[in-house]
């Protein structure tokens, strides 16, 4: 058993620094892939949490959130793009026009 | 009796209602003579009633106006003597006025206006003559006032005119504020709003109440008949034409008031000092009138402020009592006070609209006869001589006045019988100016002509001569052979008693005494006034300078209005707007909506628009909901 | 049948407007389709009047909407509603007809609104739901936001966002305060309902009733609109077109008083009993307060506005005092005063039109020039200072001379606004038709759509005025219910 609790903070800590990488960096694409350690960090602890409790609930979540992950991965690529096309910059704050 | 009570009010109405509504489409000609037709033929139904009812009382209900509960108002008429004599009165002397009017408004482009106003005038005050349910009458009573202010301001392109016509509407409207209040409380206390009831009913007053309606009635009427403090409107209305005038400002509508507390008489009759009340206004305004007539420069102010004074003496004779006398005056003073109007319109038509008196003189005799005749006839009336209408009418009046108990009646009647001198005084000073002597202005208007008025103008003034000085014979005292015929037709009119014998000798004493004080009246105007007259001038010398113009504006009581009534009322509406609406009200409001923008002013601080930020915030939110779902747990 | 009429009226004009929508490219259509429509819903309530004096006796609808929160689609029809809503399609009619030459922009649009405020204002008179009455509630303020906010004149957008704030604001708490009476009322039964008739059942104590009446008060305060919560009125006024204008003062301003007296005084009798004073120092204050202001104003529009408040506080005056005379006289006072001021409002649209300002100084001298149009403002504005014979005066005289059977003072201080009501109208018709023309363009007198529609509102005018019985005759029997409902609950409240 102590293995799960070793794999949750492996989840922990793959998640806090895929929000640390969110939240510090200014490229999109560096934030797209903060995202993506964070999906799956929580890919991670839902398979330790399958372990655990012996259903097979948590591995099928894993699978949903491989897919869900590659279509957003798909959509936000195509996103920077089309932003770099645009104006020139993937810098998160070069978009603000939602300034109040 | 219904169907002719009906058409008597319902002829003029039609009439008015015609030129309002075809009067743009028909001709001139048609127009005149379907008014002219409303009044006569409802002079002729007053006639018939007058004749068929035979002194008796009828209350006839035409139709229901409306009714909430027992607060029931119907449009009825109370048909007593009272309300006979005044309807025969008003619709005699609108008759003749009518016509009159047909040739003083002949080159008038406005004639459809004035028809129609004038017809609808004659309407609503046989409303207030012959109705019966208070607010009805009320009606009657609105209707004169705003009948009055269309044909005040008639010429309204001059902005003067249409001033006055405001300023006598208003302040007639200050008075029926008292008149609604009595309506009210008759409403809470009798239940019923009918003349005749209330009258029936009013011994269940207590004094204290009789006195509140009295003054309440009072204030009303004073409204209405320009009565002290009141008065100021009726020189003003002097703006409107001639036979206007005559009709509304002399003849009926400023009697209304009079009438109205003749109608309610037993409701405040009880109180002895609402009636001393209602006998010093019109005492007060009588001597004030009087006053203020005698300094005139223009020949219709000069009469405006006669008819206050004599609607004075009218209040009188109701405080003192006596509504047969109050009605008998103010018969003969339609007759006379008419008369004197419709003859000054035609020397004001002669004169090319000239009302200064002093630019008028002998040339007037001279052109003029047929005017020159009636007019002295109604100054005669006018300024009481025997055995003129004015003499016994008027003389009824202080004979009341002086036995009528108590020391302070005497003193009433003293300053009535000091006014009575100063009544022939100031109507033959106008006189005098008018028709004798040269004008003071005669070298640059020589060559002025004299245009002659019409025949149907000067065929008026003849049966209303007529009539100043035969009308006394309705109710001529016994002393000289009369069998006071107005005294027995009025015996059941609740106010019209007697104070049962009146001595002989204070009959007579009181005869001679007016006799002799009204032509020591007019001796003086001869000498004061006269075509070599001493003050024959249009102010005072020297030192009487302040006193002249003391009379002159009539004691400077319009003055005291706009100065502490108009002007404070039109600038406190100026502050309420700019200061207390717009800077206090409105921005106070903004400023409250401003301390929600100011909270909003520092959330807007965290929308930078940074996307770090954004999610910064997201994840802080999101660790303290965890936080807190974990305590949660924890306790749990 | 009838119940089936109530709903037709009810959403017409709604169905009407969507069809104007379809037809956005034919502005001359679109009006077309709009008159018929209005028309149409006067003839069906005109139907229903018929049907009504027949068959007297409250009609009513009451169907299951929202099962959950026991709302209900409840409907109920008596005089006072009759009446009310009788005045709405007859203004409405005239708001088209108005509307027929100043509005050349965006017309489809501008004839929906209108319609779809029709909607909102009938469903209001009708709803016997209070949920159904919020929704109506919230349903005349939004077409109205846009007829002032799109159609009005120069300030216009500032105008319409400060009525919406003003209307929001109070709206929200009565919203609050509903929900609050419906929670204290499910705590006590057990049932949710949000019907009036079982909510004023419910059992309150004093000072719950008296925030909760306050919340209510302070949203039909600010529609009526009482003092100090005045001032978005005559902003909105001066701002809307015409036909905004005629909605507002006509009708909206009326959805206020009928909030109070059928909402208002029955749900919360005790709080309404023990505030009729505030209420009644609320409604004198207007009454002068207005009249006094109306005598500074230069904007012919803006002087009407603060007329309509002075009359505005005469009527709740009228209802604080709760008895028979004053209650009969300020119902009927709210569709009186709807016709004249309305007819105000459109004579000051007419002359705005041809002379191009509502500035009086830029007017005077009308008569000469268009005597039709003049004869019909003295009518008016003798209607609106309380001319017997016109219809102000019945209504009037029945509050003052009623006040004197509970409060002998409120009628005497009552008779002396009358005075200060004549002291601004003569100002503003002398200013307006007297004296010399200011210059010498020829204007146009009436033309025979503006006389038709001056002509109809005069006719209703002298017809009330002469012979108000019929509408006396059917607000007898709902006011004696009102009275008779509220004295019960007092009475079971130990009052």
């Amino acid at each position: 058993m102590a293995v799960y609790g070793q794999v949750i903070l492996l989840g922990m800590m793959l998640f806090v620094i895929g929000g640390a990488c969110v939240l510090i960096r200014r490229n999109l694409i560096m934030i797209l892939i903060g995202v993506e350690i964070m999906l799956n960090a929580a890919g991670i602890v839902f398979i330790a949490a399958s372990l655990r409790w012996g259903a097979l609930d948590g591995q099928a979540f894993v699978i949903f959130i491989m897919a869900v992950a590659a279509a957003e991965v798909a959509v936000g690529l195509a996103l920077i793009v089309y932003c770099q096309g645009r104006s020139g910059s993937i810098n998160a704050d070069t978009y603000n026009t939602l300034k109040g | 009796m219904k169907p002719i009570l009906l058409l008597l009010m319902l002829f003029p109405l039609l009439g008015g209602l015609f030129s309002a509504l075809f009067g743009r489409r028909v001709s001139r000609w048609t127009v005149e003579r379907v008014a002219c037709a409303g009044v006569i033929l409802s002079f002729i139904m007053a006639l018939i009633a007058f004749d068929s009812s035979g002194g008796k009382h009828q209350i006839i209900t035409f139709f229901t106006w409306f009714q909430v509960a027992d607060f029931s108002v119907l449009m009825d008429v109370r048909f007593d003597p009272l309300a006979a004599f005044m309807a025969l009165t008003v619709t005699f002397v609108s008759s003749l006025i009518h016509i009159y009017s047909v040739g003083y408004m002949k080159h008038d482009e406005g004639y459809v206006r004035y028809f129609c106003y004038l017809n609808l005038f004659v309407f609503s005050m046989l409303v207030i003559t012959l109705a019966d349910n208070l607010v009805f009458l009320f009606l009657g009573w609105e209707g004169v006032g705003f009948c009055s202010y269309g044909l005040i301001g008639f010429w309204y392109k001059d902005m003067k005119n249409a001033s006055a016509g405001r300023k006598a509407f208003l302040l007639t409207r200050i008075g029926d504020v008292a008149f609604g209040i009595a309506i009210g409380l008759f409403f809470l206390i009798f239940n019923s709003l009918s003349i005749t009831y209330i009258n029936g009913h009013a011994d269940i007053l207590t004094p204290g109440t009789m006195t509140l309606f009295g003054l309440l009635l009072l204030w009303a009427a004073a409204g209405k008949s320009a009565q002290l403090p009141l008065s100021v409107w009726l020189p003003d209305a002097m703006a409107g034409p001639t036979p206007v005038s005559a009709l509304i400002h002399a003849a009926t509508m400023v009697t209304a008031g009079v009438y109205l507390l003749m109608r309610l008489f037993p409701v405040f009759s009880g109180s002895a000092t609402a009636m001393a009340f209602i006998a010093v206004a019109g005492t007060l305004t009588a001597f004030y009138g009087a006053c203020a007539a005698l300094m005139q420069g223009d020949i219709k102010r000069v009469l405006a402020y006669s008819t206050i004074s004599q609607l004075g003496y009218m209040f009188l004779a109701v405080g003192a009592g006596n509504i047969t006398a109050g009605m008998f005056h103010l018969v003969t003073h339609a007759f006379f006070k008419a008369l004197l109007f419709l003859a000054a319109g035609c020397v004001i038509h002669a004169l090319h609209e000239e009302q200064n008196i002093f630019r008028m003189g002998k040339k007037l005799r001279l052109a003029l006869p047929g005017v020159y005749w009636p007019f002295l006839a109604g100054a005669a009336a006018l300024s009481a001589l025997p055995p003129t209408a004015g003499f016994f009418s008027k003389d009824e009046i202080l004979i009341s006045t002086f036995l009528h108990a108590g020391i302070f009646y005497k003193f009433l009647w003293f300053i009535a019988i000091l006014t009575a001198a100063l009544t022939a005084l100031y109507t033959f000073r106008l006189f005098f100016i008018v028709f004798t002597g040269e004008s003071l202005y005669y070298e640059e208007e020589s060559e002025k002509s004299v245009e002659k008025p019409p025949p149907n103008m000067i065929a008026t003034l003849w049966p209303l001569g007529v009539l100043a000085i035969f009308a006394g014979l309705l109710n001529l005292p016994a002393g000289w052979g009369g069998g006071g015929w107005l005294s027995e037709y009025f015996l059941n009119i609740p106010g019209a008693a007697h104070h049962g014998e009146i001595p002989h000798s204070v009959e007579n004493g009181m005869a001679i005494a007016s006799a002799v004080i009204g032509i020591f009246g007019i001796i003086c105007a001869w000498f004061l006034y006269g075509p070599k007259g001493l003050l024959r001038r249009p102010d005072l010398p020297g030192a009487w300078g302040g006193l002249f113009d003391l009379l002159r504006e009539a004691f400077y009581l319009d003055w005291l209005y706009r100065r502490y009534i108009a002007w404070p009322f039109e600038k406190m509406a100026d502050i309420l707007w700019n200061r207390v609406d717009r800077e206090g009200i409105d921005r106070g409001l903004y400023s409250f909506a401003n301390t929600f923008m100011l909270f909003s002013q520092i959330l807007r601080e965290w929308t930078s628009g940074r996307l770090s930020g954004y999610l910064f915030m997201l994840f802080m939110g999101l660790t303290v909901i965890l936080c807190l779902l974990a305590i949660n747990f924890s306790i749990l | 049948m009838i119940p089936l009429l109530l709903s037709a009226i009810i959403f017409l004009p709604l169905f009407g407007g969507l069809i104007v929508l379809a037809f956005s490219r034919y502005p001359d259509r679109c009006r077309w389709i709009s008159l018929g429509i209005t028309g149409a819903d006067l003839f069906l309530v005109a139907n229903l009047l018929v049907q009504f004096i027949q068959n007297p006796g409250a009609i009513t609808v009451d169907l299951l909407w929202i099962e959950t929160f026991g709302i209900r689609y409840a409907l109920a029809l008596d005089g006072i509603s009759l009446l009310l809503i009788l005045l709405t399609a007859f203004l409405t009619l005239l708001c088209v007809l108005v509307s027929w030459r100043s509005i050349t922009k965006r017309v489809a649009a501008f004839h929906f609104f209108l319609l779809l405020s029709q909607t909102g204002v009938i469903g209001l008179f009708l709803a016997t739901d209070l949920f159904l009455f919020y929704l109506f509630w919230e349903l005349q303020v939004i077409p109205l936001f846009f007829l002032i906010g799109i159609w009005g004149h120069s300030d216009r957008v500032h105008a319409a966002i400060k009525f919406f704030i003003f209307s929001i604001t109070g709206s929200l708490l009565m919203l609050i305060a509903l929900i609050g009476v419906v929670m204290i009322h499910k705590s006590q039964t057990g049932e949710v309902s949000f019907s009036i008739y079982a909510l004023n059942t419910t059992l309150l104590t004093a000072k719950t009733e008296g925030w909760l009446y306050a919340a209510f008060l302070l949203a039909f305060a600010i529609k009526i609109p009482l003092f100090p919560v005045h001032t978005w009125l005559p902003d909105a006024h001066t701002e809307a077109p015409t036909a905004g204008s005629v909605i507002l003062a006509g009708l909206l301003l009326k959805t206020g008083m009928y909030g109070l007296f059928r909402i208002g005084f029955p749900l919360f009798p005790g709080a309404a009993h023990n505030s009729a004073s505030v209420l009644l120092i609320l409604g004198f204050i207007g009454l002068f307060y207005g009249a006094w202001i109306a005598l500074a104003q230069q904007d012919m529009k803006r002087l009407v506005a603060y007329s309509s408040i002075s009359h505005m506080g005469l009527m709740v005056i009228g209802l604080a005092l709760w008895n028979r005379y004053t209650l009969s006289g300020s119902i009927l006072q709210m569709i009186n005063h709807g016709l004249v001021t309305s007819a105000l409002f459109i004579l000051v649209g007419m002359i705005d039109e041809r002379i191009g300002s509502r500035q009086m100084e830029k007017a005077g001298g009308l008569w000469r020039k268009m005597p039709l149009l003049s004869g019909f403002f003295l009518l008016f504005a003798m209607a609106s200072v309380g001319l017997p014979g016109l219809n102000n005066f019945v209504g009037e005289i029945l509050i003052l001379a009623g006040a004197f059977k509970t409060r002998p003072w409120v009628g005497a201080l009552g008779f002396v606004g009358i005075v200060f009501t004549l002291v601004y109208t003569l100002r503003l018709i002398q200013e307006v038709l007297f004296g010399e023309p200011k210059t010498d363009d020829p204007y146009p007198d009436l033309s025979l759509r503006e006389t038709a529609i001056l002509g109809a509102i005069a006719i209703v005018v002298i017809f009330i005025g002469l012979h108000p019985d019929p509408l006396l005759n059917l607000l007898e029997g709902p006011v004696g219910e009102l009275l008779g409902g509220t004295k019960n609950l007092l009475t079971l409240q130990g009052y």
